[in-house]
């Protein structure tokens, strides 16, 4: 059994948990990174399509080229790296306990950063009725087959969801030579970026149908089809339209969820609508010294973003570890800092952070997502009484994730009173 | 060719628990699964409820069976070590006619000898479960009541019957049976070939197709189907007492049960069917039992279902919904153990005995093995150690440090030892069901690949000949284009 001590532990060795360590580590704190996988990468290593690094390297690389670039800078460091190694308890006292085939670990940490990305939402989850036979998968599980086992999980595919994931892997099931027969999207409205459509759907003929879902699955051991049907604006079923489509594969991209079990353990508090914990501008959960970032966070499309977010979260790491020893050392009192809360409004689905600290010293990015299409609509920031930014008008959809940077200047009003802020999308009218 | 004093025709729970009670004796005894595994029929389609006996009518023998094989299962569950909770029942009345009908059952029960059985009020029910719908008026609390993995208990009656001497074979579908001059049973599989004195017929939904290839025809089955929910450990609130509301003729109802592993199941609806392999999902079924649930527990979190499945319960037509348990008139030494739909997992001890005591009423000697071993040994669970003996199992082996299920920690070291364990597991439910791999919030979205490249390296297979559990249920159906074969 091994007992460690770092000052900062980051679980979860993907782009997220790369980032942060480096950041820390440059801050000064001894870090150390826990990695369940063989390798460190996460998801992009199994992500070997282009389209990483647009905005952070200023290159259009794949996923494991955006990866190698971290893991050098990490291997050049003095970083610790603990592969093969999962954390399978973090304590309400912040201990963590990790496995690996050398035995059991202890670590103990002045800050740690949460970095363990999400899962994939299951045909449980929504209840597909029908057989339960081989030939149903995620997308992302079959993306692991094809890109890294070199196994085909099917020779006709029906994908259901038209997230990203769904449309990268019709292009890469059309590829690799296996016949995928079409995109079916339950809202009225595709969810990847509008890029994939076009470089995944159209540019391959793959047809992708909107307002239709997979009512039914049929064969059994083995999926033998599908029934489709469209629904309709309340999202029931038209029966009218069941349609029966023959296939063996049925693969499901329906959304991803941030896998916080591990953070609930400790006391983490989880932001309902995100399924990610509730931090402040400092991505710094309610539990003193736990940071998180990257999807266990909140669900990114972009990777680039990601890194951002993951440095944010590294730094104040650091900052928090060797601050907390020098208090320590020097006797220092603990700091209680005042918080408003940040709520989604009108359009928006959630906002990260949700919550900030008074009064803010630092500029703050505010990151959200609105909850539906809107063709001409601006971001509104307000209290109750007044409000003190407004963006300009421009397209919002629910897939890409928006970003409003703020300065104390501009916040310095909240100086005054400590009422919530809310972020709203208000549609205009032509 | 063997030969065998009793050849056991299907390996659910009934099947198997009547090897674990023959094991017990000097005889020889085999056991035909026509799957790939056992457990994998009606067994492993129910909730897991140990009913204690208070539905059955005092007098029948369905309440004689029930509420003796209740009993045995605290002892069964210390000597075989499978996993049990011990929850207790509440069947909830929400008016006036439903407390007439809890206070019948009260009155069954009393009769059929079941244990401290009692009626409770609103305040009483509420304080053991806060979240409990407020239109809830009374219960018949069954404290006594237990819920185990049913699948899990089939496998430990089969581990133990194999130790003791019974063969248990899977894959094994009984084509054919005749009866020899000499009095013996001539049994057909499609590549194998036994003979045997007395057979005892388990077959769950096939019962009668076992049976008429015996040239009997006693008795029609047609199955009873149920959807069944999981629901995530995590959900906040979650029951701690199995409740259903009060029971209708055929069925008893939509209940909660809380899971020997903490899931919450809920189930089951009850549709007659015709076919007897259509253990499918339906869409009305599944919002049935979230409504149904609603009613008992308001709150409770339909977005924390991560499972749907189904159960088929054999039912022998036109007998009352009662099992049939007796040796065929018409064909010597064949021995019914059919149409065991609820109480069956509570029942099966004691079917195991009466057929036990047909067995020896048809003229089989039922000697006592000196050498009986009534105890098993279950496979190391990684996650029930301390600390202190993970790293003393890890430093010892190795594969035990090797997580390969995220969401219910199970280790590879813990696979191995299931594929190469005394009812040895080949497919990925199998491994799923010994081990948990695979029943977790993510369903096998990240150990499935692993668990499959395990399996084929122990097995010597390629990943393309793993299944998810029946034949022909391949996961993966070759190299990509291009990509190394």
């Amino acid at each position: 059994m091994k007992q460690l001590d770092y000052d900062v532990v980051v679980i979860g060795g993907g782009p997220a948990g790369m980032a942060a360590a480096l950041k820390a580590n440059e801050k000064g704190a001894t870090v150390a990174i826990i990695e369940r996988n063989d390798e460190l990468g996460g998801i992009l290593n199994q992500c070997i399509h282009s389209g990483f690094g647009l905005s952070y390297f200023k290159q259009e690389l794949t996923g494991p080229e955006y990866a190698e670039l971290f893991i050098n800078r990490v291997k050049d460091s003095d970083i610790d790296v603990y592969l093969n190694t999962m954390v399978i308890d973090l304590a309400p006292d912040q201990r963590i306990t990790a496995v690996n085939q050398d035995g059991m670990l202890v670590l103990a940490a002045g800050a740690i950063v949460l970095a363990m990305g999400c899962r994939e939402r299951t045909r449980g989850a929504i209840k597909i009725p029908g057989s339960r036979p081989a030939g149903v998968l995620t997308a992302g599980l079959a993306q692991r087959y094809v890109n890294i086992e070199n196994r085909k999980p099917g020779e006709r595919i029906v994908i259901l969801g038209s997230g990203d994931i769904g449309l990268i892997m019709a292009r890469r099931l059309t590829l690799e030579g296996m016949q995928v027969l079409g995109v079916y999207e339950l809202m009225p409205y595709a969810n990847g970026l509008y890029r994939n459509i076009k470089n995944c759907l159209d540019d391959f003929d793959i047809p992708l149908h909107l307002s239709t879902t997979v009512t039914n699955i049929i064969g059994y051991p083995h999926l033998e089809a599908v029934e489709v049907a469209k629904v309709d604006e309340n999202f029931a079923v038209i029966d009218e339209t069941r349609e029966v489509i023959a296939c063996d594969t049925l693969l499901l991209s329906i959304g991803l969820i941030p896998e916080n079990e591990l953070s609930q353990n400790s006391g983490v508090g989880l932001n309902p609508r995100t399924n990610g914990p509730l931090v402040d501008e400092e991505l710094a959960t309610d539990q003193p010294g736990i940071f998180a970032c990257g999807n266990v966070l909140h669900v990114h499309d972009l990777v680039d973003n990601v890194t951002l977010e993951a440095e944010q979260a590294g730094t104040a790491a650091a900052v928090y570890a060797l601050e907390q020893k020098a208090a320590v050392s020097e006797n220092r009192p603990a700091e209680n800092k005042a918080t408003i809360t940040i709520s989604p409004g009108e359009n928006v689905g959630y906002t990260v952070p949700a919550k900030l600290t008074i009064p803010p010293q630092k500029p703050i990015r505010i990151l959200f997502r609105v909850r539906t299409p809107l063709d001409q609509a601006a971001v509104v920031i307000h209290t109750g009484t007044e409000i003190f930014y407004q963006g300009k008008v421009q397209a919002y959809k629910p897939s890409v994730m928006e970003a409003v940077a703020l300065h104390p200047e501009e916040l310095n009003r909240l100086n005054e009173s400590d009422e919530p802020i809310t972020v709203s999308v208000r549609e205009v009218k032509k | 060719m063997n030969h065998y004093d009793i050849i056991i025709i299907g390996g659910g729970i009934t099947g198997t628990a009547i090897a674990h009670e023959c094991s017990k004796y000097q005889l020889t005894a085999a056991l035909l699964e026509r799957g790939t595994d056992i457990g994998i029929g009606a067994t492993k389609g129910n909730g897991g409820v140990v009913h204690p006996g208070y539905d059955p009518t005092p007098g029948s023998l369905k309440a004689k069976i029930n509420v003796c094989g209740a009993n045995r299962y605290p002892q069964l569950a210390r000597d075989l070590n499978f996993g049990i909770i011990n929850p207790g029942i509440f069947v909830i009345g929400f008016s006036d006619a439903d407390e007439a009908v809890l206070k019948h059952k009260l009155e069954f029960g009393i009769k059929n000898g079941v244990r401290d059985l009692a009626i409770i009020d609103a305040g009483q029910m509420r304080n053991r479960e806060p979240q409990l719908a407020t239109t809830a008026r009374h219960a018949l609390y069954a404290p006594t009541a237990t819920v185990v993995d049913p699948f899990e208990v089939a496998i430990a009656f089969a581990e133990n019957a194999k130790a003791n001497g019974v063969e248990i074979l899977t894959s094994q579908p009984v084509t054919a049976i005749k009866k020899r001059t000499d009095g013996n049973f001539l049994v057909n599989t499609p590549n194998q070939q036994f003979t045997c004195t007395y057979i005892v017929n388990a077959a769950g939904n096939h019962a009668d197709d076992v049976a008429r290839l015996a040239g009997i025809a006693e008795y029609q089955m047609k199955p009873r189907h149920g959807d069944l929910l999981v629901l995530d450990k995590d959900m906040v609130n979650k029951p701690k007492t199995v409740m259903f509301p009060c029971p209708g003729p055929d069925t008893k109802g939509i209940a909660c049960i809380p899971t020997v592993h903490g899931n919450t199941i809920v189930g089951s609806t009850a549709t007659m069917l015709d076919d007897k392999e259509a253990v499918n999902n339906y869409a009305p079924g599944i919002q049935a039992l979230i409504d149904g649930v609603h009613k008992i527990l308001p709150e409770l979190d339909a977005a924390k279902i991560i499972r749907t499945f189904a159960g088929l319960r054999p039912v022998v037509l036109d007998n009352n919904n009662d099992f049939y348990i007796a040796e065929s008139p018409t064909v010597k030494g064949f021995i019914h153990a059919a149409g065991i739909q609820s109480p069956g997992v509570a029942s099966a001890p004691a079917i195991a005995e009466l057929v036990r005591d047909l067995l020896d009423n048809a003229g089989l000697e039922m000697v006592p093995k000196a050498d009986y071993n009534p105890y098993r040994e279950k496979l190391t669970v990684f996650t029930e150690l301390s600390l202190a003996e993970q790293d003393a199992l890890i430093n010892e082996h190795p594969a035990y440090g090797r997580i390969v299920c995220r969401c219910e920690t199970v280790t590879e070291g813990e696979i191995i030892a299931a594929i190469h364990g005394a009812i040895p597991a080949h497919t990925l439910d199998a491994i799923k069901r010994r081990t948990r791999a695979g029943m977790g919030r993510c369903q096998g979205g990240f150990c499935q690949y692993k668990v499959i490249a395990i399996l084929a390296r122990e097995l010597g297979l390629s990943a393309d000949a793993i299944c998810l559990e029946d034949a022909g249920s391949q996961l993966l159906c070759g190299a990509v284009k291009g990509g190394a074969k």
